[in-house]
């Protein structure tokens, strides 16, 4: 704000004030900062979409373009819808059963007995597992002869299964999986949001002659609109964008029942499958699946304003 | 008759902290009881164990004969204000005030006319489809109370309500509940800190201190006939000026001030003056009196409020009755603060003196120990 | 006033409820949240438990669920079977350089949006923010081309570089920063104070709980990454921990004894930092997500 003058009779030179202004300042400070975001975030936007435009391969610099061909050719590809149908059932598997879950857990867990940090522990830790060491855990669980999950299920009079083998079973084995990883997640964020509803409101219920149930849904239920909107999307997306565990645990198959779009993607662009000509019509895709993406958070933005209602 | 009675009853909280302990009253059918008294006191505490929102540690709670003390707020029939209002957020105005109708699965019909009727009562009936957000405070104390109104409750329960309210709204809002009570006449219990309103809106009030009940009666009676030092000190504002002072032979002096009172055993005394029980009277009056060096004058219109200092007897500048602690401000080691109430024409200068003569018979006295009134 | 008992008086947090007849000497939701703790940790407890298994316990059905003796030495031959160390090497560094980096860059970033006017400052925020909103599919490859063209593929560098300053971590820190009382800072610059003097010396200090924060949830991001590590990284000696667990579990997949030790191995470091850090991973994402 206040500028260092010398004491000259023609006050600061040009050299100066840009030296001492806010802008120098508010640039050199987010100038390292927003060149790495703009080259390898903003930039790779935009050459993503020239590439949907073009024949390209990751190996060649020589991409001819093709103009939208890369677009018209995913409504034919079998693959592409295969990883589409898939990519939706996976979504509605996944999304309302970790949901559910978590809102259950959330209000398990907000109660205060002895060992809930225990508790809560247990149910948050899988979130620091990556991806690929759940997948080896659960390719061991799920084994078919020794794993201790057709074994504990036996003990039931139940299965054995197929699990990550069977086409049937593949995808919702998969589910499985990753809800056991992300349920700490969204139970975090539902913890929160109870934590955050007022104890007068309960009190003023409870005085007004509501019971348990009734006070749960009349007024808890509606004050977690917000989270679970928030939840909604973000499960949404990631379901859609789901990678590590398909191309780890069962490389698409068995027979691309679990083949989902950015598995495909990946093999388009950077695996001899397509012979490593494809990644122009990889970024198609991938545009596509970001178009996907947006519309349907939108859709759920606009509905959930509707049915939300957020207090001031 | 819905009566309220409480029976020796004490809060303690994990912990070992006292709040209330062994408090014991009885709130008549239709009363408009205060429980009055500084934070911490028990007040809200001990209203809350009517609501059912706090469980009783030892002793009993009565409701118009049932004893209460396992019964679930849900099924105890009385209703609460909250100090914050705790309007359902996401409901409107309507749906607020029905709230507790539609528990009781009351007839669809009834609850319209029933909420309507309150809104009417209430100047809510264009606000019915608002939300808490879009409304103003006042506004949303009045969706407050007619929630809890609407369902004719035994006992009706306020926690500070007015206390989010602006000086202005306050006043306005006084006056509309002692007419509300007075067309309602539910049994009503008031919590609040505010002496003032305490005494403006109570039949009665009970002065809590530290969770035990200092004394109870109608507003003008604990005015005049304060029970112990506390009381004393609490009720009335400016406060009632307080003097170190001992009684020899039926003579009690504090500082320069000397008269008689017969039947006093010798002890060490507390003298309590009130602000307006004293006189500006000519250097050469004969009666019980004391030189004031004047340090503040406050002209407030229909009065003149006066702050000085007079002579004390001893450095002694905290009073501590039972854990209330009071203070007995002495400015120098010996000098004691005291505050007088003066017509609006005379007007003493700041570091002047002048000489206030004290009636006898309005003096009230307080044994040093325990604090307690000398009759 | 008569002292009183405080053990003898009855349950005393919270609403009066109806006298209920108490079946359990404990709380029902033992009985919900003991269950569903078990399913969530069995999966854990059983790779910990087959990794101390022979080969041939592995091979056993009924699954073993205690053996007799542990074989420890199942690590170490783990260890000497594949290049572990250099994977665990590997990681350590790529995930150090990008957690400091961003915490360095990220608050230089965010200081610059929270305090100070610059002439288009809303138009790069505006941009940046965007950029959370495309999925990464989108950049990926290429993202993949601008790295190989800087040579950087099959190095830790190609991991390193494009990770040095996140999105995320700006957003979060702005936002803290601008949650702090303003008169401190300038305070500081009527006394003198350079902006950068004020960042580090009075704006960081106060900021210690938003930088855990952005730094284990960085840490968590960054040692579990596999999608980019995967495109960029084939030669053995370069991958991270997870190219190389997934590597083993190609090579290896019928020693699950020495699989499971490697699996442990490689969650061990990150699931130590969550239990010992849990409290800022679970502000993290309470905070980011409610304020999404």
């Amino acid at each position: 704000m206040a500028t260092v003058e010398e004491a000259t009779p023609s006050g600061p030179s040009l050299a100066q004030r840009i030296w001492h202004s806010d802008n120098l300042a508010g640039w050199l400070f987010v100038l390292p900062a927003v060149f790495l975001v703009a080259l390898f975030s903003i930039f790779p936007i935009i050459w993503g979409f020239i590439l949907s435009l073009q024949k390209a391969s990751l190996l060649s610099p020589i991409r001819p373009f093709v103009g939208i061909d890369n677009y018209t050719k995913i409504a034919s590809d079998p693959h592409a819808i295969t990883a589409a149908r898939n990519a939706v059932v996976y979504t509605f598997l996944f999304v309302p059963s970790s949901i559910a879950i978590a809102m259950f857990l959330a209000i398990a867990l907000n109660q205060k007995i002895r060992l809930i940090r225990f508790y809560r522990l247990a149910v948050f830790i899988p979130v620091a597992v990556s991806t690929i060491a759940t997948g080896v855990m659960f390719l061991w669980v799920f084994d078919a002869t020794f794993g201790i999950a057709n074994w504990a299920l036996g003990q039931v009079g139940l299965g054995p299964f197929g699990w990550f083998n069977s086409p049937q079973g593949a995808l919702p084995s998969l589910v499985i999986m990753t809800v056991w990883g992300w349920l700490g997640f969204d139970t975090i964020i539902y913890l929160a949001a109870l934590q955050g509803v007022p104890h007068e409101l309960v009190e003023a219920a409870a005085v007004d002659g509501a019971t348990r149930w009734s006070t749960f849904r009349n007024v808890t239920l509606p004050l977690l609109g917000p989270a679970t909107l928030l939840l909604v999307v973000w499960s949404t997306i990631s379901a859609v964008q789901l990678f590590d565990e398909v191309y780890f645990v069962t490389k698409g198959g068995p027979l691309e029942h679990t083949s989902v779009p950015v598995f495909y993607i990946f093999k388009l662009a950077f695996t001899s499958s397509f012979g490593f000509s494809a990644a122009g019509y990889a970024a198609a895709l991938a545009y596509v699946l970001f178009l996907v993406i947006l519309g349907l958070t939108l859709a759920q933005f606009w509905l959930g304003k509707r049915v939300v209602h957020y207090s001031s | 008759m819905t009566n309220v009675e409480f029976d020796g009853v004490t809060k303690v909280f994990p912990g070992g902290a006292v709040a209330v302990d062994g408090l014991s009253l009885t709130v008549s059918d239709g009363e408009f009881l205060i429980l009055v008294g500084p934070s911490g006191c028990g007040k809200s505490t001990a209203l809350r164990m009517v609501a059912g929102l706090e469980k009783i540690s030892a002793g009993s709670i009565t409701v118009g004969g049932t004893r209460v003390n396992d019964i679930p707020p849900k099924d105890r029939d009385i209703a609460m204000v909250f100090q914050n209002y705790a309007l359902y957020p996401h409901m409107t105005v309507e749906k607020n005030l029905g709230f507790a109708l539609r528990q009781r699965k009351a007839p669809k019909e009834e609850i319209a006319q029933r909420v309507s009727a309150m809104a009417a009562m209430l100047g809510l009936e264009g606000l019915l489809q608002r939300r808490p957000g879009q409304l103003s405070g006042g506004q949303r104390q009045r969706v407050a109370m007619g929630r809890a109104l609407v369902r004719e409750p035994q006992v009706f329960l306020l926690d500070e309500p007015l206390s989010n309210l602006d000086a202005k709204l306050r006043v306005q809002m006084r006056a509309e509940l002692k007419k509300l009570h007075h067309r309602l006449g539910i049994t009503t219990i008031y919590v609040t800190h505010d002496q003032v309103e305490a005494m403006t809106l109570g039949d009665r009030i009970a002065v809590l201190s530290a969770g035990r009940l200092q004394q109870i009666g109608h507003p003008q009676d604990v005015y005049d006939h304060p029970a112990n030092v506390f009381v004393a000190g609490f009720i009335g504002s400016p406060p009632m000026n307080l003097l170190r002072g001992s009684v020899r032979d039926g003579q009690v002096s504090a500082g320069d001030l000397v008269f008689a009172r017969a039947g006093v055993p010798d002890a060490d005394v507390i003298v309590g003056i009130r602000p307006e029980g004293l006189r500006l009277v000519g250097s050469d009056d004969p009666g019980p009196g004391f030189e004031l060096h004047v340090d503040v004058v406050e002209p407030l219109g229909d009065e003149v409020m006066v702050h000085g200092t007079v002579s004390a007897r001893d450095a002694g500048v905290r009073i501590e009755v039972e854990e209330a602690t009071l203070l007995a401000d002495a400015i120098e080691e010996d000098r004691a603060a005291v505050t007088v109430r003066l017509a609006p024409d005379v007007r003493p200068a700041p570091g002047s003196s002048v000489h206030l003569s004290v009636d006898p018979e309005g003096v009230h006295l307080f044994d040093a120990d325990s604090g307690l009134a000398i009759r | 006033m008569s002292a009183i008992d405080v053990s003898t008086l009855p349950g005393e947090i919270g609403m009066v409820e109806p006298p209920r007849r108490r079946w359990l000497p404990f709380s029902p939701w033992h009985l919900v949240l003991m269950p569903i703790a078990l399913v969530m940790l069995v999966p854990l407890l059983w790779v910990v438990m087959t990794s101390f298994e022979t080969l041939a316990q592995t091979q056993h059905f009924p699954p073993i669920l205690w053996p007799g003796s542990f074989q420890w030495q199942n690590y170490p031959n783990a260890l000497h079977s594949v290049p572990f160390g250099r994977w665990f090497w590997n990681t350590t560094v790529v995930t150090t350089v990008v957690v400091l980096s961003n915490l360095v860059l990220c608050a230089l970033a965010a200081y610059g949006f929270a305090r100070i006017k610059f002439f288009g400052k809303g138009v790069a925020y505006f941009f940046l923010l965007a950029t959370l909103m495309v999925p990464i599919q989108v950049v990926l490859i290429p993202t993949f081309l601008i790295v190989k063209q800087m040579h950087l593929l099959n190095t830790l560098g190609a991991l390193i570089v494009p990770n040095l300053a996140n999105v995320f971590g700006i957003f979060m820190l702005t936002q803290f920063f601008r949650t702090l009382p303003i008169e401190l800072e300038e305070a500081a610059r009527i006394d003198g104070a350079s902006r950068l003097k004020i960042l580090f010396v009075i704006v960081l200090p106060l900021s210690l709980p938003a930088l855990a924060t952005l730094a284990v949830i960085q840490f968590l991001w960054t040692w579990n990454d596999f999608l980019w590590p995967l495109v960029t990284i084939y030669k053995e000696n370069a991958f991270t921990l997870q190219l190389g667990l997934m590597s083993f579990q190609g090579s290896h997949a019928n020693d699950t004894n020495l699989l499971m030790a490697g699996n442990v191995m490689s969650m061990l470091p990150v699931l130590l930092l969550f239990i010992a850090a849990q409290r800022y991973f679970v502000r993290g994402i309470a905070t980011q997500g409610l304020k999404g």
